[in-house]
């Protein structure tokens, strides 16, 4: 396992990922500046804006590397000259998969890093006036943002693992991505909503807020943006969450991929 | 040879196209621009994990349509401003992010002063103060509407009380009390315009303050005079040119929003610009 860890991950730095990010980083540069716009919270802005584009970042990451490099050795048949050695196919799962979730947690601390100095920058120009920069929290919002993208990293995998196209593993980690973020607030609106929807339609959402991962507990932006306290509980439960449902994913992915006919 | 001609046909023809292009997209309507803004509540879900920054984004692009149209005031090219789109655009920020403060600080100086939809303005702070409970602003401007523009004192007290808590300020109190009663609303204005300014970090709404710290400072230079003419003469003065005559204003006064002062029939002060750029009713 860890051979095919250090492989993909040399080849990931081979194929000058980590540049490209590096380009896209450059945004950071320019928040300082977008952040001044604000009225009364410059530091607040700045938080907003290195968060998201941290989360943008990490998003297509996730997406593309997640999607791709997999699906890539089965479609290249690299996995056969692989699997010829004696490696399982488990293994080899957990190798490329811990490369890349790897590679997603690194530079998610590169870009933490760079986010730091630009919020210090800009809310040593202008310090906000109501409530202090919450810096635990911040590390908060970008680790488990991090984490979130592992996960989503793993989605990926599991419709590698299965997939015979390129399609499934992109736009199918996109969409679950996407109603992942969502279902919080959809499971939300239809308890508290005075609206009355037929049982179907709750029966489905409340499915999918089982049954699909629910992202929106690990966006924890809002406590870093304002420095609203965070519940340890909660954080811990979240973490809970990840480990089970990621462990849940992999299983399953491993499952899939041994029982796979590679042709 | 032939490829290099071609290559600079196309480029000269985007060079030509690009500056009516730009005029274009630049004279675009407000709600044209910002194009349709779905409910906050389906903008909740599709904003995935991105809620915060499609809000500062929407606040950002409303605030700088707003600065845009205080400089073409000012250069006294008058636009009549969108002044609901920009009602709507906020409303749906504050509630993808209620934790704005842009936005309610927006709200009120559009909502409250602009539009004098004072009670709108009041559910905004009013749904910000759920949040925010640590923020003794929002507090603070609901209980100046409600006192300045409403002359609700009571309810103007209650806020007042909250920014008390909040700060621990014996001004507050103060204000929370019957100093409210007492003191002039043009002296209330301004003491209020004058916080506002000082706080105020963006260039643009740092210019709105200071335009309409002038005016009131203004509209009180007269009141000053008006007391001095109604001490006198025993009357209340008709128009301000009575004033001017009489050597109770030693300058006529300027509306920076390009209106006229005038004398009503109840002895207020007001202009004809009704203190906002391109509400002209001469």
């Amino acid at each position: 396992m860890l051979p095919i860890f250090f492989i993909t991950l040399k080849g990931l730095f081979r194929e000058r990922v980590f540049r490209g990010i590096l380009i896209s980083a450059v945004l950071f540069l320019g928040i300082p500046f977008i952040s001044t716009l604000s009225m009364r919270q410059v530091a607040e802005l700045s938080i907003t804006l290195s968060l998201s584009l941290i989360s943008f970042i990490l998003l297509l990451l996730s997406v593309f590397l997640g999607g791709s490099s997999f699906w890539k050795d089965v479609e290249r048949r690299y996995v056969f000259s692989v699997l010829g050695l004696p490696v399982s196919r488990t293994d080899y799962l957990l190798g490329k998969l811990g490369a890349v979730a790897g590679f997603v947690l690194l530079i998610a601390i590169v870009l933490g890093l760079i986010a730091c100095a630009v919020i210090w920058l800009a809310s040593s120009a202008y310090p906000p006036t109501l409530r202090p920069v919450v810096w635990t929290n911040i590390f908060f919002a970008i680790f488990f943002d991090a984490l979130k993208y592992v996960l989503l990293v793993g989605i990926a995998f599991l419709f590698s693992t299965v997939s015979t196209s390129f399609f499934l593993p992109i736009f199918g980690t996109v969409s679950i991505f996407l109603v992942g973020s969502a279902t919080q607030e959809l499971y939300d609106f239809i308890r508290i909503s005075e609206q009355a929807f037929s049982p179907l339609v709750k029966n489905i959402i409340t499915l999918l807020y089982y049954f699909i991962p629910n992202f929106g507990a690990f966006d924890l932006k809002v406590n870093a943006v304002y420095g609203i306290s965070l519940s340890p509980a909660g954080l811990m439960m979240t973490a809970g969450y990840f480990i089970l449902y990621f462990a849940l994913v992999v299983s399953l992915s491993s499952i899939l991929f041994s029982r796979r006919e590679l042709r | 040879m032939k490829k290099a001609l071609f290559i600079f046909g196309l480029l000269s023809a985007y060079l030509a196209l690009l500056a009516p292009f730009t005029a274009y997209l630049r004279n675009k309507p407000f709600d044209e621009k910002l194009g349709y803004v779905p409910h906050a509540d389906v903008l909740k879900p599709l904003s995935a994990d991105q809620k915060q920054f499609v809000a500062a984004w929407f606040v950002l692009k409303t605030a700088s349509y707003y600065g845009g149209l205080v400089q073409q005031a000012q250069s006294r090219i008058y636009e009549p401003p969108e002044y609901f789109g920009m009602y709507k655009t906020i409303e749906t920020a504050l509630h993808l992010d209620p934790y704005n403060m842009d936005g309610y600080y927006f709200a009120q100086a559009i909502l409250a002063w602009d539009m004098k939809r004072i009670h709108e303005a009041n559910a905004l702070l009013e749904h910000g103060m759920k949040y925010r409970d640590w923020d003794f602003y929002l507090p603070y401007f609901a209980g100046f509407n409600y006192a300045y523009f409403l002359k609700d004192y009571a309810k103007a007290a209650k806020y007042y009380q909250r920014v008390g808590e909040l700060t621990g300020d014996a001004l507050a109190m103060r204000l929370a009390g019957r100093y409210m009663y007492e003191a002039g609303r043009t002296d209330l204005a301004i003491a209020y315009l004058a916080a506002m300014e000082k706080g105020a970090q963006n260039e643009s709404i740092k210019k709105t303050f200071q335009i309409r710290l002038k005016a009131l400072r203004e509209v009180r230079r007269i009141e000053m005079a008006q007391e001095q003419y109604r001490h006198v003469v025993k009357r209340g003065p008709k128009t301000v040119d009575e004033l001017l005559q009489g050597g109770y204003l030693q300058e006529p006064p300027v509306d920076p929003y390009g209106g006229k002062f005038y004398i009503d029939k109840d002895g207020v002060i007001r202009s004809t610009s009704k203190f906002a750029f391109g509400v002209h009713s001469e």
